[in-house]
């Protein structure tokens, strides 16, 4: 008893001892799930900024779907979300539009900042070079929402990080692109062929002359963007993406840039399908059906009726196609739930690219350069013709009569369930080109048709709208915005999220000083001027 | 220090290892023993053991000290056995004061044992499990017994504590059978650690965790945006796990509320400790107890609906369509059922002065008020005690094992929760064939798998039996706690004592949704979800006791103490790849759930390691005790800990320091004879706390989309831990003999350096960041009052009330860093959100409110919609302000009557369901506003200025109601006033047989709301954790319960 009672008692207090130490406190509070920045290379981190370009489908929803994508006229949700006030009865629902910042700075610009801060850019300059390339296609999509943003400042401070005006954010960007541009081409030119981001690649396969193209064309988008506020940095922009010296712009479907693969599914498949969140808009109907577009069974899918569900639409409009108009009045989910739907086996397919630039676009936008006077643009009216039949073959259609068509135009907007939502046609705009037109004229026209093309990237086509005015779209039916978003102006921008203001408040009231307006929904951009096109 | 520490470990292994080999002492023990134990001319004697009143006891231990020898007294009381002139009886009876008498000449003997009431009150369990006298404590203490515990029982035992002490809120969860329960003391302190208090089993802290779903925290219940890529967490509570123990198992509870009674333990104890001190065996011949209970639970009130309009036309989900021509059908019971709870237990005690076993077994099944919601458990317990070398070595052992299964816990919030589609069903139509028929054939050219039926197709709701029979979820533990004590007393005035535990939970949860779930939650073939977590808990101390020898008026007793305690969590989560959102069909083929069967992406894994959380904290202590005269008495007590938590950290070690003083004014002063005692006391007490923020300092990334995925969250190289200041002040009195006691307490806690989980500006490109910062303060008052007010042999009545009053103050978040709010539960575009601000409270819930004219009119917009202010503002708070409990023991004969009454006044609580249920034009708000021809307000227009005293219905809930509509119409008076529990009891007067008492008992639980305003009842909570307070989001409603119990001992 006695032996066994002292080896006991001191097993206890050597026991005791021996784990009374805290050399183990480091290894116990380490992540057992992380790695360590040695175990990995930055390489890995590209995928994640390609991903969150447009994001997962949660994301995207709030990101662009429930905004530019509606705002554009191309979707319209059947699903009556908050009491059917929202963003799409134009009252702003902060808790969605905080997410385009989440994932903009938490996601890629934390990201490209780690980058840069591993040194990427002495070590590896091709790599570099991609990164910006995907910050300035990123952060344009959230400067064209708000105007000005925090940019040059980002992630120098965890508690206060100032804005830039948006015309210092623009300038960032051209020099950005001349960066990507000038290290793409010495890497080119050096190693011809290389792909050593092949491995990391969403969009190219590791393709760097792609990217150049790409860049050039991103440069030609920015540049247009000024046309009203900056003539000349728009034209000085736009010769320099011209200038075929410079790696050239995107001019064939192959060329087009768009995000799949490495486990990334294209976003509105699932909002389509699983959550039927999302169905086609009405301006995107009607000019369809009125032209007769070959492209609109890619685009969307027809009426589906079923007595069975509740609300559905009587077995008459079976097949045809029939959109929705932005801020119709909505009750209940089901009620426009059998609407028409993008078609989640060709245009919204899962494994479909989310597209962030075609070369159709590429072609419209020379054809807007070309109507404008600016040198290397070559033809309008060829550009135009080039940039429909680029479209049509990046969908695999056939054009048909389509580019000839000078009769079709819009058709008139009819809702089976709410004859309040009717409209008639907006724009008596056709298809084929006439020289003789105005220029004003051949401008609807070219931007319609870009609209068409460059389905279903929203954000661009919103930007796009509230530049030019182009296509013409329906207003609001159903205005929530107590009196700040005019229904006819229609929405300009969105409103900066609350909690920029709760934790970042100086920030962002001096941002507001920057935009020149009230911080709401009717206040126009830096770029976003009141005045003609022409 | 660092080094320092294993040094001190070492002195009393060397102290013991001494003793061990050269104390003499022990071979005389045997030497003792073997005398009593020859006992040759032993003669009979014999007896009647009574109580105070003269009702003789049966079932009392008697035992020849120091001796295997001993019996029991029958049914009347009697008792007899042989012994030697010179031996000593020892009578030992529960909840009786031990008595010692000598055998002289006398054989017959009339024993009188004295109640234990006030003994129990003289002697405390107090930290760590050490017994001290409540005249030295300096500050407040609540005891209960475990009959109070499983007189009327319940699946979780600490709701069997609701309403009886002061100072303790106690809020059970909505989450059915095996839910947790939420126990908060002197009010929330922490803004990112626990605020539940900590569980100590003999002296030993256990473990209180749940399985990985832990708590919900968003009103959708489930992890939003995680839905098209499958579930990445569910909403189920996760059970605690405090109710995993056997409520027949424990002999008393002790409740240490404030920071200075719980200064020892030390920064798990920064919310005060719960002490449970289980049942040993005890000397004497083998005693059985068996009780039984069976319960029946029906809710206790269902949602008010309107009966007068059907279904809309144009949106069918909804109830704005034309009068209906027939009244419609109750559809609510359809669904919900009698719950039912059945305990059987059976416990086993005896042995001899030297050793002694307690075994007990437990079962319990129950049911919940949703079809398929199923508790079993079962719980095993056996105790050793052993006394060696002539007493003066303890060894306790206790070795404890837990099986639960807990079947499709219910959904809370507004995902996968049955009850949303049952509230919302249009009325008018008749639910029950969605009831008789769930599912439908597969469609043709579809996956091949039944579908469910459901007309509508909305996020929020489902066909509720679907719900329950597709989308079940099974939640197993295995439990094990092993612990053991040794305690040698080395001289009479020194002992020393080691103590360990293992406490090794083993969880297994399992979530299926079949395909035809709907698609926000789930995939084309399915979905599923299995974790499996291995929760290890382990404590061990060494104390050295010793108390100054010596005839002095002073005298000084105290501890010396180190202590480890290593918290280790881990497992696996096997399913949707939530690195690596896949958008593909869930399930290969569907309705299999077994992990080989998940469909993942080519660069995806369905299993991922969850990230382990390892803590470990090392202190030294000490406390000592100087004491005058027996009226003065002094506490101090210093504790160093050093904590895993702040590893990266410059400093892991930290101080902090306690005292205090009480005085025996009785015993001092001359007071009149009708004060039978009077004690002021006073103390003060810090404690720090190293709040549990895994790799807060070092965050490393993640793997992820594409190889990995950066941590966007700030390291935080600085973390301090939080530190809780407090005092107390107070005084115990009892009048008239102690017929009346009395006992008033006032405390003040600040709780400073928080660690703070900020949100970054998004523009910072930081998701997430920490700083140490804030202040909350919890002042309040208690108190208890007992009286005993008819004391005759065949009645008597007691009588107490405990009431306390706590107010919770955030003094500041961080001014410095310009934050002034921090978000408990962000509102995920929801109307409500748990916020904690500078100025406010904790708890305060926030919402969308209405914009008011100067005159506080309502402003109607061009629609005829009331207009909302920006953002979310600050609507109310759901704790009471003040709280009262009553109890009332009254016996009669064989008869025993015993009530809880308890009323939580004050305080305001929000009903999404209310909410969402006007919407639709389900609920009666919403017909008889119809009926009125509009809803009536103080209202105007905002751009004509005209009043408007009307609105229409439609129009007026369209906006207001719904899950983002505004919230501030939909806040309610949380006071509530209920009949807590009741029970009548009648114990068989047996006289001889195998049976030596019997008791039946009518128990009742819930009973009565002598007063709710809230269309729910507000005590409920949706989620244990720090956010989600006072928000019912179609949560299961509470419970009545009725049944019948049966104790009897053999």
């Amino acid at each position: 008893m006695k032996l066994r009672l002292s080896v006991a008692g001191l097993l206890a207090c050597v026991l005791l001892a021996v784990t009374s130490c805290t050399k183990n406190f480091e290894k116990y509070n380490t992540d057992n799930t992380g790695l360590q920045p040695s175990q990995f290379s930055a390489a890995l981190i590209f995928q994640g900024i390609q991903t969150a370009l447009f994001g997962e489908e949660g994301n995207y929803q709030l990101d662009q779907n429930l905004n530019a994508d509606c705002y554009s006229g191309y979707m319209m949700s059947p699903d009556p979300f908050r009491g059917n006030i929202n963003n799409l009865t134009y009252s702003l629902v902060d808790g969605w539009n905080q997410q385009v910042f989440s994932d903009a700075y938490t996601i890629s610009m934390f990201d490209i900042n780690y980058i840069a801060a591993v040194g990427t850019k002495a070590s590896q300059p091709d790599f570099w070079a991609i990164a910006l390339i995907l910050k300035v296609e990123t952060m344009d999509r959230v400067t064209d929402k708000y105007g000005p943003i925090a940019y040059s400042a980002v992630g120098k401070s965890v508690t206060a990080t100032p804005y830039d005006s948006q015309q210092s954010v623009y300038n960032q960007f051209f020099l950005e692109l001349d960066t990507a541009v000038t290290s793409l081409n010495t890497y080119i030119k050096a190693n011809p062929g290389a792909t050593p981001f092949q491995k990391y690649d969403l969009v190219y396969n590791g393709d760097y002359t792609k990217w150049l193209k790409f860049a050039n064309s991103l440069r030609l988008r920015l540049a247009m963007h000024l046309t009203k506020i900056d003539a000349v940095t728009a034209q000085a922009q736009a010769e320099k993406a011209l200038d075929p010296t410079n790696g050239g712009l995107m001019s064939v479907p192959s060329d087009d840039a768009g995000i799949s693969g490495g486990g990334y599914h294209n976003p509105l498949f699932v909002i389509t399908t699983s959550w039927t969140d999302i169905s086609l808009g009405a301006p995107l109907q009607t000019y369809m059906t009125g032209y007769n577009d070959p492209r609109l069974p890619v685009y969307a899918s027809p009426v589906v009726t079923n007595p069975k569900t509740a609300g559905a639409l009587p077995a008459t409009y079976a097949g045809q196609y029939i959109g929705i108009r932005i801020g119709s009045l909505i009750t209940a989910k089901p009620s426009y739930n059998s609407y028409s739907t993008l078609n989640p086996t060709t245009a919204v397919s899962s494994s479909s690219p989310m597209i962030m630039m075609t070369a159709a676009e590429v072609w419209f936008l020379k054809a807007e350069a070309a109507l404008r006077g600016w040198p290397n643009a070559g033809n309008a009216q060829t550009d135009y013709n080039t940039g429909i039949q680029t479209s049509m073959a990046q969908w695999g259609v056939s054009p048909g009569n389509y580019i000839t068509d000078a009769t079709s135009t819009q058709a008139a907007y009819t809702d089976p369930t709410n004859s309040a939502n009717s409209s008639p046609a907006l724009s008596t705009a056709t298809i084929a080109w006439n020289a003789g037109a105005t220029n004003e004229q051949n401008l609807e026209r070219i931007i319609t048709q870009k609209w068409l093309a460059m389905f279903p990237e929203g954000q661009e086509a919103w930007t796009e709208y509230r530049r030019t005015g182009y296509p013409k779209l329906f207003p609001v039916v159903t205005n929530n915005s107590n009196g700040t978003i005019d229904s006819q102006i229609q929405i300009r921008r969105l409103a900066y999220p609350q909690a920029e203001y709760t934790s970042n408040g100086a920030a962002v009231k001096a941002a507001v000083q920057l935009l020149g307006g009230p911080d709401n929904g009717g206040t126009r951009v830096w770029w976003d001027v009141a005045k003609a096109n022409f | 220090m660092k080094k320092i520490l294993p040094l001190i470990l070492l002195v009393p292994c060397l102290a013991l290892g001494a003793n061990n080999h050269h104390n003499p002492i022990s071979s005389t023990s045997f030497t003792t023993v073997g005398i009593s134990q020859n006992v040759t001319n032993a003669t009979p004697v014999k007896g009647v053991v009574k109580d105070e009143t003269g009702t003789t006891l049966p079932g009392v231990s008697v035992v020849i000290k120091g001796t295997t020898t001993g019996t029991q007294t029958d049914a009347n009381g009697k008792f007899s056995l042989n012994a030697n002139p010179g031996d000593v009886l020892v009578f030992s009876y529960v909840g009786y004061t031990k008595k010692e008498v000598i055998v002289a000449n006398q054989t017959n003997f009339t024993i009188v044992l004295s109640s234990d009431s006030k003994s129990l009150n003289e002697v405390v369990v107090t930290a760590l499990g050490i017994k001290k006298s409540e005249k030295s404590l300096t500050y407040s203490t609540d005891q209960v017994s475990g009959k109070e515990l499983t007189d009327v029982p319940t699946d979780n035992l600490m709701n069997s504590l609701n309403g009886k002490l002061s100072g303790v809120t106690i809020t059970p969860s909505a989450s059915g059978v095996g839910g947790s329960a939420k126990v908060i003391l002197r009010g929330n302190k922490s803004v990112a650690g626990g605020n539940q208090p900590l569980y100590v089993i003999d002296g030993i802290p256990i473990s209180n965790g749940s399985n990985s779903n832990g708590q919900p925290n968003s009103t959708y219940g489930t992890a939003v945006g995680q839905g098209g890529g499958g579930i990445a967490s569910t909403n189920q509570d996760g059970g605690d796990g405090i109710s995993n123990l056997n409520p027949d198992d424990i002999e008393s509870i002790t409740v240490l509320k404030g920071a200075s009674a719980a200064a020892l333990y030390g920064s798990q104890a920064q919310n005060g400790v719960i002490l449970i001190t289980t049942k040993k065996g005890k000397a004497g011949k083998a005693v059985i107890n068996f009780s039984s209970s069976f319960t029946a639970d029906k809710i206790a009130y269902q949602p008010q609906f309107q009966n007068t309009y059907g279904q809309s036309p144009t949106a069918a989900t909804q109830s704005w369509g034309p009068k209906l021509t027939s009244s419609a059908p109750d559809n609510l019971s359809q669904f919900f059922q009698t719950g039912t709870n059945f305990t059987n237990s059976i416990n086993i005690s005896g042995g001899s002065e030297m050793a002694q076993t307690y075994f007990s077994y437990a079962n319990t099944t129950a049911a919940g008020v949703e079809p398929g919601n199923k508790l079993s458990r079962n719980n095993i317990n056996l105790r050793e005690t052993g006394h060696f070398l002539n007493n003066k070595l303890t060894l306790d052992a206790n070795v404890n094992y837990v099986a639960q299964n807990v079947d499709n816990s219910p959904g809370l919030g507004f995902y996968l929760n049955p009850l949303t589609g049952l509230y919302l069903f249009p009325r008018g139509q008749n639910i029950t064939p969605y009831k008789t028929q769930f599912e439908l054939p597969a469609v043709a050219g579809g996956n091949g798998a039944p579908t469910q039926n459901w007309p509508f197709n909305e996020d929020v709701q489902q066909n509720p039996w679907w719900i329950t029979n597709r989308d079940p979820n099974t939640s197993n533990r295995n439990r094990t706690i092993i612990n053991a004590t040794a305690k040698y007393d080395i001289t009479s005035w020194l002992s020393i004592q080691a103590r360990g535990i293992d406490d090794r939970t083993y969880d297994t949860y399992q979530q299926d949704l079949y395909a035809g779930t709907i698609g926000v939650l789930s995939k084309a073939n399915g979905q599923f979800l299995l974790t499996n977590q291995l929760n290890e808990h382990k404590y061990a101390d060494m104390l050295i006791t010793f108390s100054v020898p010596g005839k002095s008026d002073f005298k000084l007793d105290g501890i010396l103490g180190g202590s480890i305690t290593d918290d280790h969590v881990d497992g696996t989560n096997i399913g949707p790849d939530v690195n690596n959102n896949y958008n593909g069909n869930g399930l290969i083929i569907p309705n299999v759930f077994v992990p080989q069967n998940l469909d993942v992406a080519a660069d995806g894994s369905p299993v991922q390691n969850l990230q382990a959380v390892h803590n470990q904290d090392q202190a030294l202590f000490a406390n000592a005790n100087l004491s005058y005269k027996n009226w003065a008495y002094l506490t101090v007590t210093a504790r160093n800990d050093w904590s895993s938590e702040l590893a990266y950290t410059p400093n892991e070690s930290y101080f902090y320091p306690s005292a205090g003083l009480s005085l025996i004014l009785s015993q001092m002063l001359a007071l009149p004879t009708d004060i039978s005692y009077a004690k002021i006391r006073g103390t003060y007490a810090q404690v720090g706390n190293t709040v549990s923020i895994p790799y807060a300092t070092d965050p490393l990334t993640h793997f992820g989309t594409g190889g990995v995925t950066l941590n966007s969250v700030a390291p935080f190289p600085l973390l301090k831990p939080e530190r809780t200041n407090s005092f107390e002040l107070g005084t115990d009195l009892r009048f008239f003999a102690d017929k009346l006691s009395a006992s008033f307490t006032y405390y003040k806690s600040n709780t400073t350096d928080q660690a703070i989980a900020i949100l970054p500006a998004f523009t910072t490109s930081f998701s997430k960041g920490y700083l140490n910062a804030g202040n909350i303060q919890n002042s309040g008052v208690e108190f208890t009052l007992g009286y005993e007010a008819i004391h005759t042999t065949n009645f008597s009545w007691n009588t107490s009330f405990n009431g306390s009053a706590n107010r919770n103050k955030v003094l500041d978040v961080d001014s410095k860093a310009g934050i002034p709010q921090v978000v408990l539960t962000p509102n995920n575009n929801n109307s409500y959100e748990s916020i904690l601000a500078t100025g406010g409270s904790y708890n305060d819930i926030y919402g969308v409110t209405f914009k008011r004219d100067s005159q506080g009119r309502i402003l109607i917009g061009a629609g005829g919609a009331p207009e909302t202010n920006n953002g979310y503002n600050y609507l109310g708070n759901p704790d009471p302000k003040f709280q009262l409990g009553w109890e009332n023991n009254i016996k009669y004969k064989n008869f025993n009557f015993e009530f809880l009454v308890d009323g939580k006044f004050g305080g305001q609580v929000l009903s999404l369901t209310q909410a969402v249920m006007d919407q639709y034009g389900v609920s009666e708000a919403s017909g008889a506003a119809r009926n009125a021809g509009g809803v009536k307000i103080n209202g105007v227009n905002a751009t004509t200025g005209v009043p408007v005293t009307s609105v229409d219905p439609y129009t007026w809930y369209s906006t207001v109601g719904g899950r983002a509509g505004i919230s501030e119409n939909y806040m309610y008076s949380a006071t509530v006033v209920r009949l807590r529990e009741a029970s009548l009891g009648y114990t068989v007067p047996f006289t001889s047989g195998a049976i030596k008492s019997l008791r039946f008992s009518l128990i009742g639980r819930n009973l009565i709301y002598f007063y709710k305003k809230a269309p729910f009842d507000p005590e409920v909570t949706m989620s244990t954790g720090n956010g989600l307070s006072g928000v019912d989001v179609f949560n299961q409603p509470a419970t009545r319960n009725y049944g019948l119990s049966l104790n009897a001992t053999f």
